[in-house]
């Protein structure tokens, strides 16, 4: 038998995501272990592998079938547009893509004027302003601390991820419109779906009814 | 050479984004792997034919080309008008056959090889040129027609060595009978495409229930099997009330029968979710695939109203093989691919250049490759 590849999202889905596992009877306990420097994890009984990569570069491996079912947020899957088939929504890791800023940038907003946008995600930026609001916008990509953008006078507005909305209060900021609701979801490469489909299906089929 | 042309010159070695020399073995491979899927669509009675690199740019304009126009290499000619090198040779080679064989009836079988161009920005690790081979049979419709090509093409396949890949075949003509029965308007169909096509059924259901469109239909359209085998099809008929969805099982079904006949069952699964770009395949279409690389390394199918964008009514089907996915596949499932005896080489010196000269002509007279250098003084 073949080793089925996980990619799994660095950071907080992880454990979720293995607690699930755990209750589909899939278990590999060194994913967790924050001690390890191994980079790969196999679990030789159902012949599974597991890695932890990137959020970003996990859709990149799973297109080109280097894993063969990813786990990451539905931010990353809109922000890369990696041809992989997504096949499950896992329903935790909820969050929200919104557009962020102080209160006074509402304003350009609604009246639809050229305003600078900083991001992490482009993409998901760059779509929502030109194809779903039909606005002009300058989109800035940055690479973390968004939310310094719109305090140091570099962009009107933010687009980023609101999980509470407590980093945007203390710093001055509220969220001006909602993009999209986003949650963890499994992704598939399209070749190993054709090529394991009944061992790719049972471990989806198990998610799915272990899901709370 | 002083050092600055030096620095200059070796600035120029490097190709661009998206484009690379193809040398020595790998070079010999493509091209024994190329012959090879050649050789077996002359065999099915397939002549060649080769199109212009560049046309206008209306022949791969958004209806007939399956590729984004924004992605198309374009250019101006001295008249000003757009000009594209060609994406794809579907579109190229249909347009060929309208013209040529306007007042012809009679079924056309031809095939073609080459390199498409497609501009893949955003870094993301794919080549911007391919080598494609492929095959068209045009003005038949039948289901024979249909066999024929997806026999060819999985002959083709196992002619380069390959043994462990999976053809699934659809049928556009279903998914769009239920569109109609269930009466979803054009605008969901479309933004429905996109879901089921990705296999992200919690998607497609939202729009669905958004639209408004009865528990019923929602069932038929989640649960449309993918991946079946063919005494599985007649359960995507539950429930299924119109004579377009039912046609196209009834002819999935005996298309498979002949695949039969032509002993290459054991590759073929069904789809019923696989849909293609809107319009562009009108009956059956398939992919093939196997380990080693992420995407289909043959695709293809039946696109009826293709050749009338180009002022002739006749039916068209059509496969192609991607020769950068087949060679990535090759060689990463470590399939042994013959390798052409190289050439021998015959030394001279100013002295006997003639005798060997002589014995060189004679031994490539006799069909032997040979070259010829002289011994360096040193």
């Amino acid at each position: 038998m073949r080793y089925l590849t996980f990619a799994l999202g660095k950071g907080r889905l992880v454990n979720q995501t293995m607690e699930l596992l755990d209750k589909c009877g899939i278990t590999c306990n060194e994913v967790t272990d924050k001690n390890t420097r191994k980079l790969i994890f196999t679990n030789e009984e159902l012949k599974l592998k597991f890695f932890l990569a990137k959020g970003p570069d996990v859709p990149t491996y799973v297109e080109y079938g280097a894993a063969d079912i990813g786990i990451v947020g539905e931010d990353t899957i809109l922000e890369e547009q990696r041809n992989v088939y997504e096949v499950l929504d896992l329903g935790f890791g909820k969050c929200r893509m919104c557009v962020a800023g102080p209160k006074s940038a509402k304003e350009l907003l609604d009246h639809h004027e050229m305003i600078r946008v900083a991001s992490k995600y482009p993409n998901i930026a760059k779509d929502y302003f030109y194809n779903k609001k039909n606005q002009t916008v300058d989109i800035i990509k940055l690479n973390g601390s968004v939310e310094l953008g719109p305090i140091v006078g570099l962009s009107d507005v933010i687009v980023d991820i609101v999980e509470t909305g407590s980093t945007l209060k203390a710093n001055g900021l509220e969220v001006l419109e909602e993009i999209c609701p986003l949650s963890a979801r499994v992704i598939v490469n399209q070749v190993s779906m054709q090529i394991e489909t009944d061992r790719i299906r049972k471990l989806i089929k198990a998610m799915k009814e272990n899901l709370d | 050479m002083n050092l600055a042309t030096k620095k200059m010159n070796r600035e120029l070695v490097h190709t661009p984004d998206g484009v690379r020399d193809i040398y020595g073995r790998e070079c010999s491979d493509r091209s024994t792997v190329k012959h090879r899927i050649k050789e077996i669509m002359k065999r099915f009675g397939y002549s060649n034919i080769t199109t212009p690199t560049f046309e206008f740019f209306e022949v791969f304009a958004k209806e007939i080309s399956q590729e984004n126009s924004k992605d198309l290499y374009k250019f101006f000619d001295n008249d000003g008008s757009t000009i594209v090198l060609r994406p794809d040779f579907t579109p190229s080679v249909a347009r060929c056959i309208a013209k040529y064989f306007m007042e012809n009836d009679d079924s056309v079988r031809i095939c073609y090889s080459g390199n498409t161009f497609t501009n893949n920005h955003r870094l993301q690790g794919k080549m911007s040129e391919h080598t494609q081979l492929g095959a068209e049979l045009m003005c038949d419709g039948s289901v024979y027609a249909d066999a024929e090509i997806i026999a060819m093409m999985i002959q083709s396949l196992e002619e380069t060595g390959l043994k462990d890949f999976q053809v699934t075949i659809g049928e556009a003509d279903y998914y769009r009978g239920i569109c109609e029965e269930a009466k979803i308007d054009e605008a969901t169909e479309i933004e429905l495409r996109d879901a089921i096509s990705g296999k992200n059924y919690f998607a497609a259901e939202k729009i669905l229930i958004d639209a408004g469109v009865e528990d019923k239909y929602i069932n038929i359209l989640l649960n449309s099997p993918d991946f079946a085998k063919a005494n599985e099809l007649d359960n995507a008929l539950i429930n299924v009330n119109n004579k377009r969805s039912s046609s196209a099982i009834a002819h999935l079904k005996s298309l498979y029968q002949k695949l039969k006949i032509y002993g290459v069952e054991k590759y073929i699964s069904f789809d019923l979710s696989m849909l293609s770009p809107l319009n562009y395949y009108t009956g059956v279409m398939f992919r093939a695939y196997t380990y080693g690389v992420g995407d289909a390394i043959a695709t293809g199918g039946r696109y009826d109203t293709l050749l009338s964008k180009f002022g002739k009514d006749a039916p068209a089907i059509g496969f192609m093989v991607d020769l950068e996915y087949l060679m990535k596949a090759l060689y990463s499932q470590k399939i042994n691919i013959p390798f052409a005896e190289g050439h021998q080489t015959l030394y001279f010196t100013d002295d006997n250049y003639e005798e060997i000269l002589q014995k060189a002509r004679k031994l490539r007279n006799a069909g032997y490759y040979v070259a010829l250098e002289k011994i360096s003084e040193s």
